[in-house]
């Protein structure tokens, strides 16, 4: 790490709070990897960290871990459970792992996590890992900032339509069935094979027990033979391209709204709002009216 | 708008009765701060570094197994050393008095023992957190 432990650690506070990373933090991004682990509540997704964690450690690699869990939407605050899991490595000066909430932001991330992303890159953490909140089918953010994602799930979860469905399933890497102990011993270890090719990436299916271990080896194997699949066909540079284009419109959307907001706040915008709620006037109507203001005060 | 209070709550040492921090860490959930719970068999190192890592406003620390005086003031210690400023700490659990007087010359602010309520928990931290 380059900078001090708490120094960083107000950076991230900040970072979370919505301001931006300084310009010459940005400058220096782009060396570490960039793993995302999702999947839905549950399936040890955190656990799995933990070993993973140890294994990276074992290599030599620094490890920064954002771990998402969801904000209340009655009332505002967060039970924040990942980090339990992987507190063994609270004292490793190696590991740094920061827990968050995603602060109404829907998705599977939080509005920050890109820029916290950026400043772990920044201060030399070689790999960076982001649990994303539990998902359903629908958060994929994570494939916009992710070099490399594993989709978590465990057995017993759904047939093969479930596997076919659009979403979750289709942006995953590398598939993770963990908790694979449930199907007895030894299971992780027959079932799963890493991948060796690097010119087509064919989505390996790891089984993988956080409980006992079994597994993590052939999964971190996993994530290397991906990166190796990244960097030799040039979907890296595609993929880092495609995540900063993400990246700049999510700010853009989030600077609009705030406009829109704002706009909205106005005495003559509020009475068009009541129209429409009196059927008076449709939302299209309202919507055509409201974003010549809304435009004008962009400029 | 102003960010939530975010709270770390563990259990220091081997005290494996976690169901009054548990209690604890949803009471502060639902007032709506954010609450980082880092569960059983935390040591006092650990809980620091979580605290540091986390950037949290304030340390709850929990013990029903008699181990307070030594794991507390370890805490206590620990965040002095490292010179982490601005967070406050409190505890609960099963403390005789004589060791409440002890535990707040070291800096813990408040002890909260059985049957207090969520609210005057919530109440404290409201009036004491400094947001920074």
């Amino acid at each position: 790490m380059t900078m001090q432990g708490k120094e960083f650690t107000k950076l991230v506070t900040r970072l979370e709070g919505g301001e931006a990373l300084p310009s010459e933090l940005y400058a220096r991004t782009g060396k570490a990897r960039i793993v995302g682990i999702t999947g839905p509540p549950g399936v040890g997704k955190s656990s799995l960290i933990d070993r993973l964690i140890d294994e990276l450690r074992k290599q030599g690699k620094t490890v920064g871990v954002i771990a998402i869990d969801p904000t209340s939407p009655i009332s505002g605050g967060a039970l924040l459970g990942d980090r339990l899991r992987m507190q063994r490595h609270s004292e490793d000066e190696g590991v740094f792992i920061r827990s968050l909430a995603t602060r109404h932001h829907h998705g599977g991330l939080t509005d920050s996590t890109a820029q916290i992303v950026h400043a772990l890159d920044a201060t030399g953490f070689d790999i960076v890992i982001v649990e994303t909140v539990g998902t359903g089918q629908d958060e994929v953010e994570v494939a916009e900032v992710a070099d490399t994602v594993a989709v978590v799930l465990m057995p017993e979860l759904g047939d093969e339509i479930q596997r076919a469905k659009s979403g979750l399933m289709e942006i995953a890497d590398i598939l993770v069935i963990n908790k694979a102990d449930l199907l007895g011993e030894g299971k992780a270890r027959q079932e799963s094979r890493p991948p060796n090719k690097s010119e087509k990436w064919e989505r390996p299916t790891i089984h993988t027990s956080a409980k006992t271990g079994d597994g993590v080896t052939i999964l971190c194997e996993a994530v290397d033979a991906h990166h190796a699949y990244l960097v030799a066909s040039g979907e890296l540079v595609r993929r880092r391209e495609r995540a900063a284009r993400a990246e700049v419109i999510r700010l853009l959307q989030s600077r609009m709204t705030a406009s829109i907001l704002r706009t909205l706040e106005a005495p003559r915008a509020q009475t068009i709002l009541t129209e429409v709620a009196q059927r008076k006037l449709d939302p299209f109507d309202a919507v055509q009216r409201l974003s010549e203001e809304i435009l004008g005060s962009n400029k | 708008m102003k960010r939530p209070i975010k709270v770390l709550i563990a259990k220091a040492g081997l005290d494996g009765h976690e169901r009054g921090a548990l209690v604890v860490a949803m009471g502060l959930r639902d007032a709506g701060m954010e609450v980082v719970y880092t569960g059983i068999r935390n040591t006092p190192e650990q809980i620091v570094a979580a605290a540091v890592q986390e950037d949290v406003d304030a340390i709850g620390l929990s013990s029903l197994s008699g181990g307070h005086m030594a794991q507390f003031s370890r805490v206590m210690e620990l965040l002095k050393k490292e010179k982490v400023k601005g967070v406050l700490v409190f505890a609960g659990g099963i403390i005789p008095d004589d060791d409440v007087k002890k535990l707040k010359k070291l800096g813990i602010k408040e002890v909260f023992g059985p049957g207090s309520s969520i609210a005057s928990i919530v109440e404290f931290l409201r009036k004491n957190v400094r947001l920074k």
